[in-house]
């Protein structure tokens, strides 16, 4: 691959566009001050407002059954499924009474749906959307609407049809993998300088790395 | 964009997730191990002796029920209530003002322009674009502020930083109209519609 220092020029040159970007966006209070700062850093993570909503309807169900236990307690009625005498000694025997590999297998799930909440709460959440730039407003967009404008471009450089493009953009990184129709050449550099051109133009914050591969087999009769 | 708690979500999920890890590890442990199982038939049963001891001791006199049962009741559904409540609280933040100013200082009264005339002009505006799937505008409340936020459902291949110079032009025309620059958002998103129409070839 001859354009390996190309896309590390522009991996050097993303970086120094960022940190211009961020600065230009501090020095002019006026369009984009700090409360709009606010607004894009809150639009690029996750709320995290449905994983909190499972949690609440979790603790809500097993507070309810509590509820109703300890309120059948209080006023002297049977139990409606356990009493709380015979449910602590089964607790406390608890390797017994219960097969050990049902008890492991309850455990492991308890486990892996502990692990799912502690790790929405401790990562960062980033969302799949890039910032852009504007004058006035506040801009974000979504990965997906990025990759969609990208294959676009690449496929008019590439000359090919819709299907044949695919582009995937991440965080830092955009992948754009082309399938030449059987017998015509797909020059590679053309790809990259439009899809370059295109995202110079852009200018997402984060600026993503741009890589190109074109497959060796060709479609049939594209 | 919304007032969702996002610290608050993110400790509760995290208590949550760590209590859950600790169960599930305990029973695994005990599934596995069985010099953790001796460890904690001794350890429960120690807390239980103690626990309905204190339970003989509350008892409400002339029953043999504790009153202790009617507390831990109570402190349940005051639980339940505060789930209800943070449940309440995700995505709250949709205001109906644009703007509410007292710009004449002599004179009483003030000016109120609600969040529907913003809506309603760029919405109107945006109806005619065909690169656009959809479009909602809705205004928020940002630390007492209004501000606006504009979703855009392009089209497959729409290039996102041309239709939002476009749309940013027409946030600026909203601002000569109203007389107040208001924060504004432009999310430039997919959804169902864009992602099933045909892309636009001819542009």
């Amino acid at each position: 691959m001859n354009n390996g220092t190309d896309v590390r020029s522009n991996g050097s040159h993303a970086a120094g566009n960022g940190e211009s970007g961020a600065v230009s966006a501090g020095s002019t209070p006026d369009p984009r001050g700090a409360g709009m700062r606010r607004i894009l850093d809150r639009e690029t993570r996750s709320s995290r407002a449905g994983v909190a909503g499972i949690a609440a309807v979790l603790v809500i169900i097993l507070c309810g059954y509590g509820l109703l236990e300890a309120g059948v307690r209080a006023i002297g009625q049977p139990p409606w499924l356990i009493d709380p005498q015979t449910a602590a000694e089964r607790i406390i025997a608890l390797p017994q009474g219960i097969p050990p590999l049902l008890l492991g297998a309850i455990g492991a799930v308890t486990a892996m749906a502990g692990l799912f909440f502690f790790l929405n709460a401790v990562l960062p959440g980033r969302r799949a959307r890039h910032l852009l730039p504007d004058r006035r407003a506040g801009v974000v967009a979504d990965d997906e609407v990025i990759a969609s404008a990208l294959a676009r471009r690449a496929r008019l450089a590439a000359n090919v049809t819709q299907e044949q493009v695919m582009v995937v953009v991440s965080q830092r990184q955009v992948v754009v993998n082309v399938r030449p129709t059987s017998g015509v050449p797909v020059s590679e550099n053309a790809v990259l300088a439009a899809v370059l051109d295109e995202l110079r133009d852009m200018a997402p914050e984060p600026m993503p790395e741009v890589r190109v591969n074109v497959a060796t087999s060709g479609v049939i009769g594209a | 964009m919304n007032n969702t708690p996002r610290t608050l979500n993110r400790i509760l999920i995290g208590i949550l997730g760590l209590k859950l890890l600790a169960v599930g590890l305990l029973l695994v442990a005990l599934a596995t191990v069985p010099a953790a199982a001796s460890w904690w038939q001794q350890w429960s049963a120690g807390v239980w002796n103690g626990m309905s001891q204190l339970l003989q001791r509350t008892s409400i006199p002339g029953r043999q029920e504790s009153w202790l049962w009617a507390v831990l009741a109570l402190l349940l559904a005051v639980l339940i209530a505060l789930m209800v409540a943070w449940v309440a609280q995700q995505g709250k933040g949709r205001s109906s003002l644009i703007l509410a100013e007292d710009d004449a200082e002599g004179l009483p009264g003030n000016v109120r322009i609600g969040g529907g005339v913003a809506e309603q002009a760029l919405r109107a505006a945006l109806a005619e674009r065909q690169d656009l799937a959809g479009a909602t505008v809705a205004t928020y409340e940002v630390r007492g502020e209004p501000a606006l936020k504009i979703r855009l459902q392009p089209r497959q291949g729409v290039a996102p930083h041309l239709l939002a110079a476009d749309v940013s032009a027409l946030v600026e025309a909203l601002d000569a109209v109203v007389g107040k620059r208001v924060p504004v958002l432009i999310h430039i998103g997919t959804g169902a519609r864009s992602r099933f129409s045909r892309a636009e070839r001819v542009r």
